[in-house]
């Protein structure tokens, strides 16, 4: 052989390498083109056989309106297969939250919202749910039975709850998300959104709500979990890639990131300035901080990174004078405290509502947080704060003497020992212990030493032995009560109702749903009616004593009355609310839901002489 | 392993006029035999066997209200009680006390009183664990014999025991019992053993060697002769509930408490028959 051959032979050989290379390159182009145009659905090889689960446990919620312990409209319902779907009505046997609409923010109790919320944040309620298997998610459905249309959110967790070893790291990545829109139809759906994928393997997905736009409780019956045990094939994004959501993970991503790069960079480099900065320097220091009011927190952090000036702007504490960390509570963790300390030595308003959860923050880094920032706090949001401990009730009570508003709502894992710090707080004006373990002791002691108070929420706390003696203190102990909340308190009688007629006559707002020891046949509503002329709002849900006398001496003696609740009497005629309603100029809610004398006809009747009031009529089938 | 196969029978109702008209129960005592799914798809629970009778009492036809109702909600509310696991099989009184206090949280305002009579099987120990409130009842048929039965429970003559939610304004007038007041006993069963739950409608007709007549004519214990059994039981009680010259159980009753009464009782009369059987799956 001459050597010639061999060079060809390489060169050949070289040559078509070269063009297998190109080859493979072009092909591989033209599959990322016919990528691209595949839609979200189909996503699986027909290899990944699905998995199809119903929810194994209900794990977490932030409210529901049935009673604990019960399995009425309670969010465990949720949990395995529908009893209901595709039925559609008001049952039992769904889950049901504690609110609708806007009704609950237009009463004397409302609360006013925190500055600087991020306006892609609505959630206004949570249920956290597991499944027996870890699968990497094709589809969440949810079986929505009354209402729907509430779910706004749906996320899935990284870490196993079954799994005896605690994970190294936990994540939440959000699988769908939608502003609240109205839908149109009361009845049942299977809601099936488009959800984005994932690349770890889930078995604990979580759901947010929001109710504002519904016209009344919305009730779901299961969620169902489609997945591939196996993570599928194409590693290419195939969902249509949206630009606003890649920002929604910029955000997710750099929002714990830019608090810690931020303090690394300032600590280490000097910020140079560039020399032309549009003359934006020479704009009053006031105005600047007006400008950056307007930033959402992260953009806030952000924006400290660009040069010095807007560090200096971004880190005065004057910016974080209202803190809503309540958005963030999938990332927010201890690291990101400690690095907001510095600036956030003047907050009055702070929202740690949801956060800290699996491990995120610890009592350390609360307490240490709190030294910091809590001797000018005046409201602090904690509601489903579930890593909060006796401990750290202690430090509130020594950290925040000018504390005016607490909010522990379904903070449910407090031990009831925890509650003894609160009566520390003499200043308070407002506390919230829904669904709380508080005791009467306890609770004794802080209506004895509060005397500021002004809103008080006592829903569902199921530990409380007599609310009698419990009403009893505030009629008089809490003269400045202006709202009481005492849905599902099962022992109050016509006693305690007299006590706080008597001792609380500011008060507007009287939440006595659920509490069937209370007998109209006492003239305890009529009481209520005679001494309480301010009331705004009246719940006397689902006792099925009130009559038509109670109606008639509410609208002889309560004329500012909004919301009104008599669901499921069999006593109220449709003469005696048309009283009320003649009386009543300001009435906006009535709610008379399985009242069994107000048929539909009724309430079309009522409908047409009172046009501006939203006469609710629930129904099972 | 043993299994309880369940069957449930015609529910004789008898209306004004005093005809008979079927009504069949809703086949959900059937599905109470669960087992294992295949651990790839949906999730069940198990959960033991679980039989339930419920006798609306009947004078709250005259106040308007569907005695049917009370005690149809009572029984489903047992049965998603027990469907959820939320209940112990050796504690069926929890049962019944946990489905009374559910029944109040319901947003629409139930009226009615019932009885109510629960028997559960746990498989594991092979003992069945029983709660009785009230006339209706239950017997255990071993080798042609009672080895087992409730006791009826009553205030006076024809006044049982009854579970009750009264309207607000007849809250101290109407009889209502707490769910503890019901008898609860518990016993081993054995391979063959026939457990029959029934109102009192049957009881009050026919008495024990008449029931025990019929069960002995069943021969195995495959679905269409435990029908055909039952069946002829409730029917043959349901003729003596006609029969003006009988000497019923309940007119022999009567006649010892000083009324002088003869002939059956019409009634509803509702006759639930099961077996205990090999476990298969």
């Amino acid at each position: 052989m001459s050597p010639v051959f061999p060079m060809l032979t390489v060169l050949t050989m070289f040559y078509y390498i070269c063009l297998r290379r190109r080859a493979r390159t072009a092909t591989r182009g033209e599959m990322m083109n016919s990528h691209r145009t595949i839609e979200s659905n189909s996503r699986t090889s027909p290899l990944h056989a699905e998995v199809v689960q119903y929810a194994r446990e209900v794990v977490d919620f932030s409210s529901h309106y049935g009673s604990e312990n019960s399995m009425s409209y309670t969010m465990w319902n949720l949990a395995g297969v529908p009893n209901v779907f595709p039925s559609s009505g008001d049952f039992t046997q769904t889950a049901v939250f504690r609110t609708y609409g806007t009704w609950w923010d237009q009463c004397p109790s409302a609360s006013l919202p925190f500055k600087r919320t991020p306006p892609n944040f609505q959630s206004q309620d949570y249920v956290e749910l597991t499944f027996e298997q870890q699968v990497y998610p094709t589809a969440v459905h949810v079986l929505e039975t009354y209402h729907p249309g509430a779910v706004i959110r749906i996320l899935a967790c990284s870490a196993n709850p079954y799994s005896p070893i605690p994970p190294a790291e936990v994540r939440w990545e959000i699988l769908w998300s939608e502003r609240p829109t109205k839908v149109n139809a009361s009845q049942a759906r299977q809601f099936k959104p488009c959800i984005k994928q994932i690349n770890f393997p889930t078995n604990l997905i979580r759901l947010e709500v929001n109710s504002s736009l519904l016209d009344y409780y919305t009730e779901l019956d299961a969620v169902v979990l489609h997945g591939t045990k196996d993570k599928p094939v194409l590693s290419l994004k195939t969902s249509l890639i949206d630009m606003n959501d890649l920002e929604d993970d910029d955000y997710e991503e750099k929002d714990g990131c830019g608090m810690d790069s931020l303090n690394k960079k300032f600590s280490s480099t000097a910020l140079r300035e560039g020399p032309n900065n549009g003359y934006f320097d020479k704009l009053p220091y006031e105005l600047i901080q007006l400008i950056l009011n307007h930033l959402t927190l992260p953009d806030l952090c952000r924006l400290a990174q660009t040069c010095k000036l807007l560090n200096q702007h971004c880190c005065d504490p004057l910016q974080y004078i209202h803190l809503n960390l309540q958005p963030y509570w999938a990332k927010l963790n201890d690291t990101s405290l400690e690095f907001l300390q510095a600036r956030c030595t003047l907050v009055q308003w702070l929202n740690l509502s949801w956060t800290g959860n699996r491990g995120f923050i610890s009592v350390a880094g609360f307490s240490r947080f709190l030294k910091v920032c809590g001797s000018e706090l005046v409201r602090l949001e904690l509601s489903c704060s579930h890593f909060l401990n006796e401990t750290c009730l202690e430090i509130i009570s020594e950290m925040c003497p000018n504390l005016q508003d607490l909010n522990l709502s379904s903070c449910d894992k407090l031990p009831p020992q925890a509650f003894n710090h609160i009566a520390k707080l003499c200043g308070l004006r407002r506390l919230v212990l829904y669904r709380t373990k508080i005791e009467q002791t306890a609770l004794l002691s802080i209506l004895n030493f509060c005397s500021e108070l002004q809103h008080l929420s006592l829903g569902s706390c199921i530990m409380i032995e007599d609310y009698d003696v419990i009403a009893s203190m505030i009629g008089a102990k809490c003269k400045k009560l202006r709202t009481l909340d005492l849905w599902r308190c099962k022992n109050i009688t016509e006693n305690g109702i007299a006590e706080l007629a008597s001792g609380c006559p500011l008060l507007e707002e009287l939440d006595l749903g659920w509490c069937p020891t209370l007998q109209s046949s006492t003239g305890c509503f009529a009481r209520l009616a005679r001494q309480l002329p301010n009331l705004q709002k009246l719940f006397l849900t689902a006792n099925r004593s009130v009559c038509d006398t109670d109606i008639e001496e509410l609208a002889c003696n309560c004329t500012r009355l909004r919301q009104l609740d008599i669901l499921g009497t069999r006593m109220v005629s449709p003469a005696s609310l048309r009283k009320l309603l003649e009386s009543c100029k300001d009435l906006c809610l009535l709610d008379v839901s399985f009242c069994s004398q107000i048929d539909n006809r009724a309430v079309l009747e009522l409908n047409v002489s009172f046009p501006n009031v939203f006469i609710k009529k629930s129904f099972t089938q | 392993m043993f299994s309880v196969i369940i069957y449930e029978l015609k529910h004789f109702n008898h209306n004004e006029s005093g005809n008979l008209c079927h009504q069949n129960l809703v086949p959900q005592l059937r599905l109470t035999l669960r087992g294992e799914i295949n651990p790839i798809t949906l999730f069940f629970h198990w959960f033991d066997h679980f039989l339930r009778v419920a006798d609306g009492v009947g004078g709250w036809r005259d106040y308007g209200v569907d005695p049917s109702q009370f005690s149809g909600t009572l029984m489903r509310t047992c049965e998603r009680l027990v469907k959820e696991g939320r209940f112990v099989p050796s504690n069926p009184i929890g049962i019944l006390t946990t489905s009374y206090c559910e029944l109040l949280q319901n947003k629409v305002p139930l009226l009615g009183s019932s009885t109510a009579c629960i028997v559960v099987l746990d498989r594991t120990s092979h003992r069945l664990h029983t709660a009785n409130l009230g006339d209706s009842g239950f017997l255990v048929v071993r080798g042609g014999e009672v080895v087992h039965r409730s006791d009826e429970q009553q205030h006076y003559f024809n006044t049982p025991f009854q579970l009750s939610i009264a309207p607000p304004e007849a809250e101290g007038v109407v009889l209502s019992d707490s769910p503890d007041a019901a008898d609860s006993t518990s016993f081993d069963v054995q391979l063959g053993d026939i457990i029959l739950t029934a109102t009192d409608g049957l009881f009050d007709n026919m008495p024990d060697y008449m029931i025990l007549q019929e069960l002995k004519k069943l021969k195995n214990s495959n679905y269409e002769s435990i029908q055909q059994t039952a069946r002829s039981i409730a029917e043959q009680a349901h003729e003596l509930a006609y029969d003006p010259n009988y000497m019923s159980p309940f007119a022999q009753f009567a006649c010892d408490n000083g009324l002088n009464v003869r002939g059956g009782k019409p009634d509803d009369i509702t006759v639930l028959l099961s077996i205990v059987a090999e476990y298969t799956d």
